[in-house]
């Protein structure tokens, strides 16, 4: 039984981990506080808001630096989803260390805690302009009438807020944020993905709505501060004591120059010119050229499509617009294109509506027997548009000496095509060893790649390089150890073990056999799978090895 | 667009409105505006509404993911039976709640965003959807499976061996019977 001390943290594990994350995580909390610090001080101290301060107090403070975080956060929200400029960046060697490709892995949850920071700080901003209505509408002011954004004293908030244009362009924007916000959570996204994709498409209204809401000029800042230095008194006033000097001019009030379109243009160009790119490329014609069913409800299709190329652990966005217009659903390759063959291939678990109707277009009527046979190749398959290739975590497998590549399921795609990149020349790549662990619920879930799998391991030993591929083949429903596999592929036979893993002791053996080297872990399933291989990653001990966890993400 | 349960996005916006709701019931009810007592109310209102939507409810096809600690809230909501289980109620009541929102400004915005709750709870209600609870279910005991665990219960179909030794004085009588047939392997 391994002692809790076993467990524990490993400190020079978890920075290899975790340190860059938390430090990338940390700095952009720093710029969110002090901006918000900065802007906030600003409108507290600064003289040129000073009639505007007395007239709003502190709402005018707090909606102001909300803002600015909300500004930054705006501009930060769309840099994670350019996938076409990270696919570029993490396939450049020259731009970006491995550490920093590691950081574009997690591009997704910065995405994600950039929303929940503009949701947070919107509630604080429209909490915050809602006590400034309360107030232009209670304090007019009768001195300085170009302040006002009341028409008169005592005038209905609610008509206020309607009848201006930050008013009503601010309520829009509520909206769109809360059925964006609404339709993100996890649950929604794993049941029914299409809400979560067709409200998150309405970013671009909130984007042009948010421009024009900046453009109102509510706010206005006094210009002359010099000739009308604020609290001085008016010339023909009695003088109440201290040393005020005498005004000389009446003060004037200019709205800002829109600070938030500096911010958001520039990622809104990148973002919109990385679609329009994307578009473009995608509108080349794919062929398809074969459909095979395999066992347990899984359909290969092999395309072609001229100018395309990939590395091994990409994937593509495919849309079918017989299936549905809008939708596309992200695979991972299985085949990249090579020298000598151009045709790429995907393997489609049907488990959804959308794959069961592209699975059902694909093959015909008469293939109700799954037999591993290639369909007769139709004439006429449904026109396919496929958007990529783009990166993932997996394209690393071949930066390490040493990597153990786990497999959940269907998960095991990503490193199907770095298998057949290794069958094709595996003695130019850094690669040393590769330990592939692949658990199954099923028995002919393995068939999907055993002949890869053989060929591979035949080769291997052929070129005299045995202990380059250790494979470990796990079902794991507890009595599903009735049947083996076809006697052609004995060698998968003979690593075939019933159960699940025992990670712990993996782990051990991997680092016993790899002293003092860097391993890869690469994984590809279920969470909680992920999640026990991260804690383990976490917790090795030095003289062992030291492993780094690279997860792929898809929802 | 035919299997999504919209009784799952309708549950995420009233939930999230009645949080709208109660941040703006605390503005109004903080400023001491004009008509705050329409502010309090939406505070009230907003933590009805997120005591009632807290617990999600049970998918009908595939598997529920629940709220950190909503059990509590389940067995009180399961205990008024039909009326929560019933979405047309439920789209009903939040219309009915959001109207004294719309009195006041900070309650302008979470009245909104409950009535369009209310709407898509209306088009759930429509689809003949139901609010089932997400409860544990009871354990049942282990059973080992049938196949090999179980010793065979019968002897392999021959007599004992003094009885199977060849007597060679008595060929006839040492002839017999198998007691279960015996079958060729096909």
């Amino acid at each position: 039984m391994p002692g809790r001390g076993r467990m524990a943290v490993s400190w020079r594990s978890w920075t290899a981990n975790e340190g860059a994350k938390h430090i990338v995580m940390v700095l952009w909390l720093a710029a969110n506080a002090g901006l918000f610090w900065k802007t906030f001080a600003l409108y507290y101290y600064g003289p040129q808001y000073y009639y505007l301060h007395r007239m709003l107090g502190l709402g005018l403070c707090l909606s102001r630096a909300s803002a600015a975080v909300l500004n930054l956060n705006c501009c930060l929200v769309l840099l994670p989803m350019c996938r076409a400029v990270l696919a570029v960046l993490r396939g450049s060697q020259k731009v970006t260390s491995q550490r920093a490709r590691r950081l574009l892995d997690k591009s997704k949850s910065f995405h994600v805690a950039c929303g929940v920071a503009i949701c947070i700080f919107s509630v604080v901003h429209v909490s915050a302009h809602l006590a400034n209505v309360y107030s232009f509408s209670l304090r007019y002011s009768e001195e300085f009438p170009s302040l006002n954004v009341a028409r008169h004293k005592g005038e209905d908030p609610r008509v206020i807020i309607f009848t201006t244009v930050p008013g009503v362009t601010g309520v829009v924007l509520v909206f769109i944020l809360f059925f964006m916000f609404t339709a993100s959570s996890y649950g929604i996204r794993v049941s029914s993905y299409e809400v979560f994709w067709y409200t998150h498409n309405l970013f671009i209204v909130f984007y042009v709505v948010l421009l024009v809401h900046v453009a109102g000029g509510a706010l206005k800042y006094q210009t002359n501060v010099e000739d009308h230095p604020p609290g001085c008194l008016r010339p023909n006033a009695t003088p109440a004591g201290g040393s005020d000097s005498v005004c000389q001019a009446e003060p004037q009030f200019q709205a800002h120059f829109p600070q938030t379109w500096l911010w958001v243009s520039g990622p809104l160009c990148l973002y919109c010119a990385e679609r329009l790119y994307r578009y473009v490329r995608s509108c080349g014609l794919v062929h398809v050229e074969t459909v095979v069913l395999h066992p347990c409800r899984v359909v290969e299709v092999r395309m072609l499509k001229s100018g395309f190329t990939a590395r091994p652990g990409q994937y593509i966005i495919l849309n079918c617009p017989s299936v549905s217009s809008f939708e596309s659903h992200p695979f991972t390759l299985t085949t990249c294109p090579t020298g000598a063959r151009a045709a790429f291939g995907i393997h489609v678990r049907v488990v959804g509506d959308w794959t069961e109707r592209f699975a059902e277009q694909l093959l015909s009527d008469d293939a109700a027997d799954a037999e591993i046979l290639p369909v007769v190749q139709r004439r006429r398959f449904p026109k396919m548009y496929v958007d990529g290739p783009f990166g993932s975590s997996s394209e690393d497998v071949f930066s390490y000496e040493v990597s153990l590549c786990v497999a959940g399921g269907i998960g095991v795609t990503p490193f199907a095509s770095v298998l057949r990149a290794l069958t094709e020349d595996w003695q130019q790549y850094k690669l040393r060893r590769l330990y592939f662990v692949w658990v199954c619920r099923e028995l002919g879930s393995f068939y999907w790649f055993a002949e890869l799998l053989c060929n591979l391991h035949q080769k291997l030993w052929q070129e005299n390089r045995p202990d380059y591929l250790n494979i470990q083949l796990y079902l794991s429903q507890a009595d599903g150890l009735q049947h083996l596999l076809e006697k052609r592929f004995e060698a998968l036979n003979a690593r075939l073990h019933g159960g699940r893993p025992r990670w712990p002791s993996l782990f051990e053996d991997i680092a016993k056999a790899n002293r003092n080297k860097r391993v890869g872990v690469f994984c590809c399933g279920p969470r909680g799978l992920s999640r026990a291989l991260r804690k383990l990653c976490n917790s090795q001990r030095s003289p062992g090895a030291t492993f780094e966890y690279n997860k792929e993400s898809f929802s | 667009m035919g299997k999504i349960e919209w009784a799952m996005w309708a549950n995420e916006q009233a939930l999230a409105s009645g949080l709208i709701l109660l941040t703006g019931g605390i503005v109004g009810v903080a400023g001491q505006f004009r008509d705050w007592q329409f502010a309090a109310y939406g505070v009230a209102a907003g933590v009805f509404v997120c005591l009632l939507e807290y617990p999600r409810g049970r998918r009908a096809k595939g598997t529920s993911v629940e709220r950190t600690g909503q059990y509590c809230l389940t067995v009180c909501v399961k205990a008024f039976g039909p009326v929560t289980r019933n979405y047309y109620v439920r789209a009903l009541l939040h219309a009915a709640l959001c109207v004294p929102g719309a009195f006041m400004l900070p309650t302008v915005l979470g009245c909104v965003c409950l009535a369009i709750a209310s709407l898509i709870y209306l088009l759930a209600a429509i689809r003949g959807e139901q609010w089932l609870p997400i409860l544990p279910k009871p354990e049942t005991a282990e059973r080992p499976s049938e196949s090999i665990r179980e010793p065979p219960k019968n002897p392999p179909p021959r007599p004992p061996a003094d009885q199977r030794r060849k007597r060679l004085e008595d060929v006839e009588g040492s002839s017999y019977v198998n007691p279960i047939p015996v079958t060729v392997n096909e």
